[in-house]
């Protein structure tokens, strides 16, 4: 066997020789700042300590900046780049980066951990590319305080009922946000809007993160979901021109031509928006479960609870963020074994109590029920409310989002009409998912 | 000189608005920054500049600024290099001013990102993915069309005379350039180089897709401070890592102003 | 011309020549052969032939023509705007510069910031509420604009470029000012002209030829703009602030149509040569 070693030793010393910077380790290519940071940091260090774990095969973290790191892993991809044996990856951009990658198959433990739902974020055409890691979905976030003013005050109550007779064409209840329909949210926003209503306490009811971007889309699109909404149906047929999203658009572009949420919103994303809501001058809003913290530190009396129902129900976008292998990798080996450990339960509870938000299985949330409440309502809504639209982890669907971005935002800023943005969506949207 | 040093306060105050508001909210902490918008500091902290220059262990900003600085050098002075030769003989021959010149000249309204995965394939292959003289050629090439704009019109302006009686003196054409040409375009060159330096130093796209490890730069190792969860800004670090980042432009264009001011002249007054 | 001079000048294009060919030469030629390819990011390596397919596509695009208004009227006006004002601020400041020559530093500094960083920062400072700017006008005024609503958003960043680069614009001004033989204005001061006749017919027309420099390299700046509008708006509601240097990014990376935001980039650089080869005309008058 000796020859073989030395053979080895060459091949190696040549990889040296040629790459400049051939790697003893495994490289995880990852988004810095955020728990999301701490937490993969938090684990990484528990497995490198591993006792049996070979020099070579450790894991060193790599992080690249957030914005245009999807633009980064495509470019780095395509060109076959070996900087990196591991990548982040997320449900809507699986499709896409799939060709670049390798399906992994994950610990034996995996399904308990995780669950089918949540796996199945990571999936694509059947297959298996990544590990999950974080969960996101969204929040209604809302102001008890005021809620409570309005509920306790019968002339309040009466002004509400004209506003939202008087807009919508109903005389709606106040009600707690737990039992709102998107009706419900709309009159809310109006009747909190100093627009619509000179003596609201705060400025705006609420706050739409409309910038032309693909992330407000998935903020946007439980709203259609709710009313039965879907990009396509089981044929294939693009379904946007539907009621549903006629409905849920002209029910936020209300929102936009009333004043109920701040006229700069159309360039706003998360962070102008929570920004806003932040300041007190919003009553509630949709947003992304990651901003939980951040909002109930500036506004104490910040409540949650999942987003409003539509005919269909409530509904909230989910996606998953995780790990998963490139293809042109140079030390596979040793990154599937790190991914594999990661989906074990083990590294699943590390993560969770490191600050990270991994949708996990009842069971294994309940082990942490102590420590991460928050993961119990988080993997309570995914599991019960949680919706990817037809097409949504195709290659495509990243553009499917920015073509989105790009119409509604121009229908809500008032470049185009309704027609208009739904027949361009739908024509982008064919040319996409055909 | 009373209304002028008014018009100057203005104008100072208004172009710099945004630098002032970045200085400001760079020592507001991060409670402070989402409840006091105002220009007013109520209670000054040095937190955010703490956080950017002591978390060494996780994000090196040392290690960016170097990356920087030695990409935007190379980014800098190559295109003086290869620039100056080729403007002499555009500037006094006219060969190359019909195709050469727009050529490079117009190098400068393409966003130069399209060329992102041929680099990249080329890169891997030479070995400069992820090093810092791979990102400063690139940046050289960026820096071209203004280099050799400046240089033309610098040689365009020396006096032929001058020129002209050292060649008399049947100085060879190499000398010429170099004992003659070269110093009377110093002040040009020092604003291509200050010019090309700040450029170099400013440029965010092709350090973001050309490295990953060793060669990051301080335009993108930035955005890894004040990035958090979901996309949000902690707008106080983001604060000061600009203003730490803008540092060494501002201390090179501040020590050379003299000079640029001096140089334009030659660039300039003929065009 | 003679054997030598040719030689000579041979050898002094030599180092620009190869060094384009050595950095740019491969991707130029992919990129030309992906313009007349159908590509996308998986067949990089295989790249079908259509023809004509991608230019077509794209001078059929409405977005691609928006995009174009918007860089051509974004570039036209930042110019004129940052020409006008560094020309008066050069003009008006000059013997304040002389005497104090650290008002300059002060001056130029916004050049110094990254533009993509720039854009970070105007996302804070024009915020409705944790942005000073809207602080002090609800403070004063009562109200604020909205700085980025689909009404304001053109005016909002061609302000933000105009306050950046009006340095650049206004140091080139500045020397050509202090380049003006001071015995010609003496001369001026002995005949009693008033100012504005020895700007008008002593200043202006030496600073002239700078104007032309000035205004073709903030054309072409603010033509390209990219770093600080993406960073600050995007794209823009319904693509309202595609600049060109956007829709190719976004053609390119976000949409992966390789060979669309090739051709859509050969299209741009062929327009761009002819405006160079047209404003060398114009200059060419002037020299000579």
């Amino acid at each position: 066997m000796k020859h073989l070693s030395i053979l080895r030793g060459g091949v190696a010393a040549l990889a040296i020789a040629a790459g400049g910077m051939a790697q003893a380790e495994v490289t995880v290519l990852g988004w810095p700042g955020g728990p999301e940071e701490a937490a993969l940091r938090a684990v990484t260090e528990v497995y490198n300590a591993k006792p049996d774990l070979a020099e070579e095969n450790k894991v060193e973290l790599l992080f690249t900046s957030r914005d245009g790191f999807f633009d980064k892993l495509q470019v780095d991809l395509a060109a076959g780049s070996t900087a990196f044996d591991v990548n982040l990856i997320a449900t809507y951009s699986i499709g896409r980066y799939a060709p670049f990658m390798e399906p992994v198959t994950l610990s034996d433990q995996a399904g308990a951990v995780f669950g089918d739902t949540v796996l199945k974020t990571m999936q694509f055409d059947g297959q298996q590319y990544g590990v999950p890691t974080d969960l996101s979905l969204h929040f209604l976030y809302f102001r008890q305080d005021l809620i409570d003013a309005l509920l306790a005050d019968d002339a309040a109550k009466a002004k509400y009922a004209a506003i939202a007779q008087e807009h919508l064409g109903k005389p709606l209840e106040p009600k707690a946000p737990a039992d709102w329909t998107w009706e419900d949210f709309v009159a809310n926003a109006l009747y909190f809007s100093q627009s619509v209503n000179p003596d609201s306490p705060t400025r705006y009811g609420t706050v739409i993160q409309a910038k032309n971007l693909l992330f407000n889309m998935m903020v946007f699109h439980s709203w259609p979901r709710s009313y039965g909404g879907n990009w396509m149906d089981d044929a294939g047929n693009i379904t946007v021109d539907s009621e549903a999203y006629r409905t849920a658009l002209s029910q936020a572009k209300l929102l936009f031509d009333l004043g109920a949420t701040p006229p700069d919103s159309t360039s706003y994303e998360y962070a102008e928006a929570n920004a806003a809501y932040a300041s007190g001058q919003v009553a509630a809003m949709v947003q992304w479960n990651a901003a939980a913290s951040e909002l109930t530190a500036a506004q104490a009396t910040t409540g949650t609870t999942a987003p409003p129902a539509g005919p269909d129900g409530k509904f909230t976008h989910i996606h998953g963020l995780g790990l998963g292998l490139n293809k042109a990798a140079e030390n596979k080996e040793g990154a599937i074994a790190f991914l594999q450990w990661l989906s074990t339960e083990e590294a699943a509870l590390a993560y969770a109590k490191a600050g990270g938000a991994p949708g996990l299985a009842a069971e294994t949330a309940a082990k942490l029920a102590a420590d991460r409440p928050d993961l119990v309502q988080v993997g309570e809504y995914a599991s019960t409310y949680g919706f990817v639209m037809n097409g949504g982890t195709s290659e495509k669907a990243l553009s499917v989002y920015e073509a989105q971005a790009k119409e509604f935002t121009g229908y809500w800023a008032g470049t185009q009409d309704l027609d208009t943005a739904l027949k361009n969506t739908t024509a982008a949207m064919t040319e996409l998912l055909k | 000189m009373a209304p002028r040093w008014m018009v100057f306060s203005i104008a100072a105050l208004v172009m710099n608005f945004p630098v002032i508001a970045t200085l400001v909210t760079a020592f507001k902490s991060p409670g402070e920054v989402s409840r006091n918008p105002s220009l007013w500091i109520e209670a000054p902290t040095l937190e955010n500049f703490v956080t950017v220059l002591t978390i060494s262990d996780r994000l090196n900003i040392y290690h960016y600024l170097w990356n920087s600085t030695v990409a935007a050098l190379i980014g800098a002075v190559l295109p003086m290099i290869v620039a100056f030769p080729l403007a002499w003989v555009i500037a006094r021959r006219g060969v190359g001013r019909a195709v050469l010149f727009p050529l490079v000249v117009n190098l400068r309204a393409l966003p130069l990102i399209i060329f992102a995965i041929p680099l990249y394939m080329m890169y891997s292959v030479a070995g400069l993915l992820d090093t810092r003289l791979g990102l400063g050629l690139i940046l050289a090439v960026v820096n071209l069309p203004l280099a050799l704009m400046l240089l033309v019109n610098a040689v365009a302006d020396i006096p032929t005379e001058i020129e002209e009686s050292a060649q008399i003196d049947g100085a060879p054409l190499g000398r010429l350039l170099w004992h003659v040409v070269l110093p009377l375009c110093r002040p040009a060159m020092v604003t291509t180089f200050v010019f090309g330096f700040i450029t170099a130093w400013n440029e965010f796209l092709f350090g973001l897709m050309l490295t990953t490890r060793e060669a990051v730069p301080m335009t993108v190792g930035a955005s890894f401070f004040f990035a958090t969860s979901g996309g949000g800004v902690q707008w106080g670090v983001a604060a000061a890592v600009m203003v730490v980042a803008a540092l060494p432009p501002l201390v090179l264009g501040l020590v050379m102003y003299r000079r640029i001011t001096g140089s334009m002249v030659a660039g300039a007054v003929k065009g | 011309m003679s054997k030598k001079t040719r030689r000579e000048n041979a050898i002094l294009a030599s180092p620009m020549v190869l060094f384009l060919l050595a950095i740019l030469g491969f991707p130029t030629v992919l990129s030309i052969v992906y313009g007349f390819s159908e590509t996308s990011f998986e067949t990089l390596t295989r790249p079908e032939f259509s023809g004509l397919a991608n230019f077509a596509d794209v001078l059929s695009d409405p977005t691609f023509w928006q995009a174009a208004w918007f860089s051509l009227r974004f570039g036209l006006i930042t110019a004129l705007l940052q020409c006008a004002l560094g020309l008066a601020l050069a003009v008006y400041l000059a013997p304040l510069v002389e005497r104090h020559g650290w008002t300059v530093a002060v001056l130029i500094i916004p050049i110094m910031v990254a533009p993509a960083m720039m854009g970070l920062m105007y996302r804070l400072v024009l915020h409705e509420f944790a942005g000073p700017l809207p602080h002090y006008l609800y403070a004063w005024f009562g109200t604020a604009p909205s700085f980025l609503g689909p009404a304001h958003v053109f005016k909002t960043v061609v302000l933000a470029e105009t306050l950046q680069w009006t340095p650049f614009a206004f140091v080139l001004f500045l020397t050509a000012y202090q380049a003006i033989p001071s015995e010609l204005r003496e001369a001026a001061a002995v005949d009693s002209a008033r100012p504005w006749d020895v700007f008008r017919h002593i200043e202006w027309p030496l600073m002239r030829p700078t104007l032309y420099v000035a205004l073709f390299v903030r054309f072409i700046d603010g033509f390209r703009v990219f770093d600080n509008i993406y960073t600050l708006v995007g794209a823009g509601p319904g693509g309202s602030t595609t600049s060109m240097s956007i829709y190719i990014y976004e053609s390119f990376l976000r949409r992966g149509e390789i060979g669309k935001a090739m051709a859509a980039a050969i299209l741009l650089f062929l327009t761009a040569f002819l405006l160079l080869a047209f404003g060398q005309r114009l200059t060419k008058g002037r020299t000579e």
